[in-house]
């Protein structure tokens, strides 16, 4: 009798951890729902094609095209990623394969202090240093895209460099091993050996130190410029998806509000598709 | 010969490489805590009130709202993550739930901290009719720790040795009572340490608290529905209002290692 009683309780149990587990989904449903809630009137007032794909930004007169924040994302995202990516991956390299092993503890812990620094002492710190020394190099005002995308290199070296150098370590020490015994040398070993093996993780420590240039707001925000156009020169002032809400949240109300809620939903999206493209990569390399 | 000169050139390149990086983020961090300290260490800028028109002041209410912050998010999100953490490592077999139970925390993981601030302001603020205030802040931010607090609690529970859980069974506990008495004491050295992450994370987030909890105020809040200025947000607030000194209040501002 006691038996059943027990059996009874252990899956009552269950059933409560199992609704905890399931707040991750509840979660990102209540997300989805309310972004698209709130962004809905935008949506249907301004239309799909006004909102999402035209780079005419004037909320007084009620043109809310995002296109211009959208390729801001994307510009200073891939620029950063030119830099961070060579860069983390390198370091990467360096702390687990060449650093003496002191040398690649310390290293690392250097990083992980990094990833604890909020952006906004990031973005403070990029204002008051490194937006003036763009303005004497360059003589323009220091303000624009290349200063927010050298912002996201610092925010997402962490990321890449730590990720990195987890997926090298994970390569079997074997195949290096039996590298070194046909006389490989220790260069002939990284790049023929241990970064093809290691190829998928690099891609998607990347893809996540993406993750986190897009979603990147404060930092970016201080030294962007936020001006509403679209440019592709580097010292040129411009905005983000990201900047563009916090810039104009607080002084936004009916559609020009949901204007902003159909930006958070473009992020959204964004980041949904990096997540997508990490589950495609790793199943790939669980195929082979 | 010119495979061990290559062998030598790409050793230095990733010297250059390492030393670069390490270089550009301790300038940082130095710089961080050389400009921040001697304001940090005044009794005045850390116990004071912020002034109300001329700027600059003490921070000690925001000081105060990032504490109650980390507590209140805390409560919410630590019970959830162990029972989370206990379905996906004692009770769940792998298969498609847990696979999408992965795919929903991978999602919050990657999701921007803006997105998570305007979800809090949609759902607590203004549908649930919280206004701006601590509890707001509490819940976006307890969602937006969950995938690194389960993950560090799961991790935590993992390292357990089964032959624990066996010897508890063989005792005749059940399932339930060897997850209380055996799994959980001892994983909870290891559950501690997995706060210190998402501790970190409240303390320096700021696009996800400025439109739940609030920017600023002068008084200590003290119920769970007060407006609340969390440091990492005053620091923005105080940077895009551009008056007084607020240098001082940035560099000494919030920071966790």
């Amino acid at each position: 009798m006691r038996a059943i009683v027990t059996g009874d309780r252990d899956r009552w149990v269950k059933l409560v951890m199992f609704c905890c587990a399931s707040v991750s989904f509840v979660g990102v449903l209540l997300i989805f729902l309310f972004i698209f809630r709130e962004s809905l009137p935008a949506i249907t007032k301004v239309g799909i094609p006004k909102l999402f794909l035209s780079t005419d930004w004037r909320p007084k007169s009620g043109h809310y095209g995002m296109l211009a924040f959208t390729f801001g994302t994307v510009f200073t995202t891939v620029v950063a990623m030119v830099i961070a990516a060579p860069l983390g991956i390198g370091a990467a390299v360096f702390i687990d394969q060449i650093a003496p092993e002191k040398v690649g503890k310390g290293v690392r812990r250097v990083i992980e202090l990094l990833a604890g620094i909020p952006s906004v002492v990031i973005g403070w710190f990029a204002l008051i240093l490194l937006v003036p020394f763009i303005r004497s190099v360059t003589g323009s005002s220091g303000f624009g895209m290349l200063a927010a995308s050298l912002v996201l290199v610092v925010m997402s070296l962490p990321t890449i460099t730590t990720l990195s150098a987890e997926s090298l370590r994970a390569v079997p020490v074997e195949l290096k091993e039996a590298s070194a015994a046909m006389g490989a040398t220790r260069w002939q070993s990284i790049y023929k050996i241990m970064i093809p093996s290691a190829r998928e993780g690099l891609i998607i420590a990347v893809i996540l130190g993406m993750g986190r240039a897009i979603g990147e707001t404060m930092a970016v925000q201080m030294v962007i410029g936020n001006a509403s156009q679209a440019t592709a020169s580097l010292l040129q002032p411009g905005s983000t998806l990201t900047t563009r809400i916090v810039q104009d949240m607080g002084e936004a109300s009916g559609v020009f509000r949901s204007a902003l809620f159909a930006q958070a939903l473009m992020l959204l999206l964004l980041s949904v598709f990096l997540i997508i493209s990490i589950r495609l990569i790793s199943r790939e390399r669980k195929h082979a | 010969m010119t495979g061990r000169r290559a062998d030598k050139a790409a050793s230095t390149v990733f010297w250059i490489l390492g030393i670069t990086v390490v270089v550009i983020l301790g300038f940082i961090i130095i710089e961080i805590f050389a400009r921040g300290l001697l304001t940090a260490l005044n009794p005045k800028f850390i116990f004071g009130k912020p002034e109300a028109i001329k700027g600059g002041g003490g921070v000690f209410p925001m000081i105060v709202s990032t504490l109650y912050l980390v507590a209140l998010s805390l409560i919410i999100s630590l019970p959830i993550s162990i029972g989370a953490a206990i379905y996906l490592s004692e009770y769940a077999k792998k298969g498609r739930v847990t696979g999408f139970i992965r795919f929903c925390l991978d999602t919050l993981a990657t999701l921007p901290s803006i997105v998570f601030g305007l979800f809090g302001l949609a759902l607590f603020v203004v549908y649930f009719q919280w206004s701006y205030c601590l509890m707001a802040g509490a819940f976006t931010l307890a969602i937006l720790n969950l995938p690194i607090l389960l993950r560090g609690t799961e991790q935590a529970m993992n390292l357990v040795p089964d032959t624990y859980r066996e010897a508890s069974m063989s005792l005749g506990a059940s399932k339930w009572t060897t997850i209380r008495q055996v799994v959980v004491p001892s994983a909870m050295p290891g559950i501690i340490t997995a706060t210190i992450l998402p501790i970190g994370r409240i303390v320096g987030e700021s696009a996800a608290i400025i439109y739940t909890t609030g920017l600023f105020i002068r008084n200590i809040p003290v119920n769970p529905f007060d407006t609340a200025a969390p440091l990492a947000g005053y620091v923005w607030y105080a940077q895009t209002e551009g008056q007084g000194d607020y240098l001082r209040v940035v560099t000494a501002g919030p920071r966790c290692c």
